[in-house]
C-alpha cells in the first residue's frame, strides 16, 4: 500500500494505493517499508539492476501539485518558478472542447517547479507545477 | 362549577414531563456541547409560537430488554405543524435525548401519520434528522418502521415539497429516506450520513477511511453528491429551508409562489453586453450572467460544490419563480459528463412536478470526452437530461449564449426537445459538431491532396464557421425565436415567461416514463 495526496480542484485528498502484481516478481516487496513517491536516487556504483523508476500515472501527483481538471492542452503556463502566488489566482490555461480553462493556485506559496510546456498535450490528472 | 383543577394539574404535569423529553441532564449535556435540542430547533424553524404539536404524550410499548422499565417521552421525536411564510409546513425532529432519537414503532407511527396527514393537506414536509438509528429492542418492528416511512417519502414525492436536515448522525438505513426526499441540507459539524461507517468498511474490505471522507457534509456536497445545500449550523440549515420553501409551492397542485410585477420592462441591461468575452475560446462566468438575469441578483444555487460544469438554482425573473439550469463554461469548458447529467436532470424534474418555469443557459461544447465517461455510461447518464426535458410540461424557455454542439445542443433543451421559445444571442454557434472536426470528416481527400493541408484545413473551417457558428442559419430554419442581444435578456426572458405562464399541454396517459437511471 502506497499512501499517496492528490490534489483534485484544489482539494487535497489523502488515499491509499495498492500495487497489483507489477514489480511483484522480481523487484523487492514495495510494502515492507514505507515507500516515498519521489523517485529514489540509484547508487552510483549499481546502476543497471534498480528498477527504472516507473512513470508517474495521470492523477498521480504530490502534496502542492496543481493538477489538470480535465484532458487538454496547455495554451500557456502563467506564473513563473520562483514566483509567489497567493490562493486562487491563475496559475496555467489548457485549452480543451474549444475553450480555455483557467487553473487556479489552491493555495498560497511559493512555484517551486513548472512540470509542463506550452503546446503539450496533458490528462485530467496530470501534475502543472508545484506551489510550496 | 369548572373543571376540576386535578385533572389540569396532571395534564400540566404530563406536559411538562413529556416536553423535558430526555431530562434536564441530558438537555445540559447538549447544551454544553453547543448543540440544540428538538424544541429548540421547532421553535428556531417556524414563526413564534406558531407549531402545534401532535403526540406529545406518545410512548414506546416495547416488553424486551428491560425496555418496559424506561420512559420515552414522545418515543424520541416531536411531530407536529407550523408555519413559514405564513404558510403551514408539517415537521418532524428527532429528539436525541430520548434514547438517542432511535426508532421504534410508536415513533415510526407518529412520523408516518405527519406525512399522510402532510400529503392529505397538501404541505411541506421537513425532517430533522438526529437519530442513533433503529431501537435494537424492538427487532423488526423499528425494521418495519423504516420500511413504512421510506413507502410514505415515495407516496409524498411528487405530491408535497419534502425537505431533510442532517443535524445529527443519519447512518445506514436510515440515510434512505433523506435521499428519498427533494432537498438534504446537512450542517458542517455534528452531522454524518453514511451507509457504512469506517468500522465497517474496514473488517468487510480492509479499506482505511475516516468519517471525514465517507459522511461529512464536505464529502457529500462536492463527492458523492448526496446532499444539496451546507450549513455552518442548525440555524443556517433552518434558514436555508425557509429560503427553499420561498421558491416552492406547497403541493403539486398550487402555482410556486410568483410575486408577478405589476408591468413587464423591456429594458436594455448592457452589463449582461459587456459579460460576453470578444474570444469565444475566453470562458463566460454563467453566475454572473445570472446575477443579471434574475431579479435582486438573489439566486439560490443548488447543489453548489457539486458536477461544477453546470449551474442550477432557483431565482425570480420579474417576480415569476424559476429554475435555472446552466453551462459553467468556466469549469470542464462547460461540458455535461456522468455527474453534471444526473445534478441538471434531477433538478428538471424537480421543477417540473412542482410547476415551476425552467429557463435553460447554454454555452456548451459537447458531452465530456473520456474512456471514464464511455465506460461510466455518459450513454445513459447524458439521456436523464434529454428524458428530462422532453418529459417537462411547465414553460421552457432556452437562451444559447454561444456554443450549442451536437447531441449536447439538443440536452441543453432546443426547440426539438421542446423548448416553447428559443433565444440566441449573436455570438450563438449551433452546429452539428465544431467547425475543426467537421471539416475533418467532409473534406478529408481535399484536405490530404492540398498543397498545405493546414492551411486548407483552416479555410475550410472558415467557410464551415461562417455558415453554421452563427444563430442566422438556425434562424432561418425556424429553429429559435429571435436573435438578441444579451442586453435584452432579462427583458425578452421575462415576458416569454408571462406569456408562458397558462400553458396547457398534454401527453398520452401512462404510469410513468422509463428515464435511464
Amino acid at each position: 500500500m502506497k499512501k499517496l495526496r492528490v490534489t483534485v480542484e484544489g482539494k487535497v485528498y489523502e488515499v491509499l494505493v495498492e500495487m497489483l502484481d507489477d514489480a511483484g516478481t522480481s523487484a523487492p516487496s514495495p510494502a515492507s517499508a514505507p515507500v516515498h513517491v519521489a523517485p529514489v536516487e540509484a547508487p552510483a556504483a549499481t546502476p543497471a539492476p534498480v528498477p527504472a523508476p516507473v512513470q508517474a500515472p495521470a492523477g498521480a501527483s504530490g502534496p502542492g501539485d496543481v493538477v489538470s481538471p480535465l484532458a487538454g492542452k496547455i495554451v500557456s503556463i502563467d506564473v513563473k518558478v520562483g514566483q509567489s502566488v497567493n490562493e486562487g489566482a491563475q496559475v496555467a490555461t489548457v485549452e480543451a472542447m474549444k475553450m480555455n480553462t483557467y487553473i487556479f493556485a489552491p493555495k498560497s506559496g511559493r512555484v517551486d517547479s513548472i512540470l509542463v510546456n506550452p503546446g503539450d498535450g496533458v490528462e485530467e490528472g496530470t501534475p502543472l507545477l508545484r506551489i510550496v | 362549577m369548572a373543571i376540576s383543577p386535578a385533572l389540569l394539574d396532571e395534564l400540566h404535569k404530563r406536559r411538562a414531563a413529556a416536553t423535558a423529553g430526555g431530562g434536564p441532564e441530558k438537555a445540559a449535556e447538549r447544551k454544553k456541547k453547543g448543540l440544540l435540542t428538538a424544541r429548540e430547533r421547532i421553535e428556531i424553524l417556524f414563526q413564534p409560537g406558531s407549531f402545534l404539536e401532535s403526540g406529545m404524550h406518545a410512548e414506546h410499548d416495547c416488553h424486551h430488554f428491560g425496555l418496559e422499565k424506561k420512559s420515552f417521552p414522545g418515543d424520541g421525536v416531536v411531530t407536529g405543524v407550523g408555519y413559514i411564510d405564513g404558510r403551514p409546513v408539517a415537521c418532524f425532529a428527532h429528539d436525541f435525548t430520548v434514547g438517542g432519537g432511535a426508532l421504534g414503532r410508536i415513533h415510526s407511527k407518529k412520523v408516518c401519520d405527519l406525512m399522510d396527514y402532510a400529503m392529505e393537506s397538501g404541505m411541506p414536509l421537513i425532517g430533522i434528522n438526529d437519530s442513533g438509528g433503529a431501537r435494537i429492542q424492538e427487532g423488526d418492528d423499528a425494521l418495519s418502521g423504516y420500511g413504512q416511512i421510506f413507502f410514505r417519502n415515495v407516496l409524498l414525492s411528487g405530491v408535497v415539497p419534502q425537505i431533510s436536515i442532517i443535524a445529527g448522525p443519519c447512518a445506514g438505513g436510515a440515510a434512505y429516506s433523506p435521499a428519498l426526499t427533494d432537498f438534504i441540507i446537512m450542517t458542517k459539524k455534528n452531522a454524518q450520513m453514511f451507509i457504512c461507517g469506517p468500522e465497517v468498511i474496514k473488517a468487510a474490505t480492509g479499506q482505511t477511511t475516516t468519517m471525514d471522507d465517507i459522511g461529512s457534509a464536505a464529502a457529500h456536497a462536492s463527492i458523492s453528491g448526496n446532499i444539496h445545500f451546507v450549513a455552518d449550523d442548525d440555524r443556517h440549515a433552518f434558514a436555508i429551508a425557509r429560503k427553499l420553501l420561498s421558491f416552492l409551492p406547497s403541493n403539486n397542485i398550487m402555482d410556486p409562489p410568483h410575486k408577478p410585477t405589476p408591468a413587464v420592462t423591456m429594458e436594455h441591461d448592457e452589463r449582461m453586453n459587456a459579460l460576453v468575452p470578444e474570444d469565444p475560446k475566453a470562458p463566460l462566468d454563467v453566475l454572473k450572467v445570472i446575477e443579471l438575469l434574475v431579479d435582486h441578483s438573489d439566486f439560490l444555487e443548488v447543489q453548489k460544490d457539486f458536477a461544477k460544469n453546470i449551474v442550477v438554482g432557483f431565482g425570480r425573473i420579474q417576480g415569476i419563480v424559476v429554475g435555472i439550469i446552466a453551462n459553467q463554461p468556466a469549469v470542464k469548458a462547460g461540458t455535461l459528463d456522468i455527474d453534471s447529467s444526473d445534478k441538471g436532470a434531477r433538478f428538471i424534474r424537480l421543477c417540473n412536478v412542482f410547476n415551476i418555469p425552467v429557463v435553460t443557459l447554454v454555452d456548451i461544447p459537447g458531452f465530456m470526452p473520456g474512456v471514464q465517461q464511455e465506460r461510466g455510461g455518459i450513454i445513459r447518464h447524458g439521456a436523464k437530461m434529454l428524458f428530462a426535458y422532453a418529459a417537462a410540461t411547465v414553460p421552457k424557455i432556452t437562451v444559447i449564449m454561444r456554443k450549442a454542439y451536437g447531441g449536447a445542443y439538443l440536452a441543453m433543451c432546443s426547440r426539438d426537445m421542446g423548448a416553447d421559445a428559443v433565444y440566441a444571442w449573436p455570438t450563438a454557434e449551433i452546429a452539428v459538431m465544431g467547425a475543426e472536426g467537421a471539416v475533418n470528416v467532409l473534406f478529408k481527400k481535399e484536405i490530404a491532396a492540398a498543397s498545405d493541408p493546414k492551411k486548407k484545413a483552416a479555410q475550410l473551417a472558415q467557410e464551415y464557421r461562417e455558415k453554421f457558428s452563427s444563430p442566422y442559419e438556425a434562424a432561418a430554419k425556424a429553429m429559435i425565436n429571435d436573435v438578441i442581444e444579451p442586453a435584452q435578456t432579462r427583458g425578452v426572458v421575462a415576458m416569454a415567461l408571462r406569456n408562458s405562464l397558462s400553458k396547457r399541454e398534454t401527453r398520452p396517459p401512462k404510469k410513468h416514463g422509463n428515464i435511464p437511471l
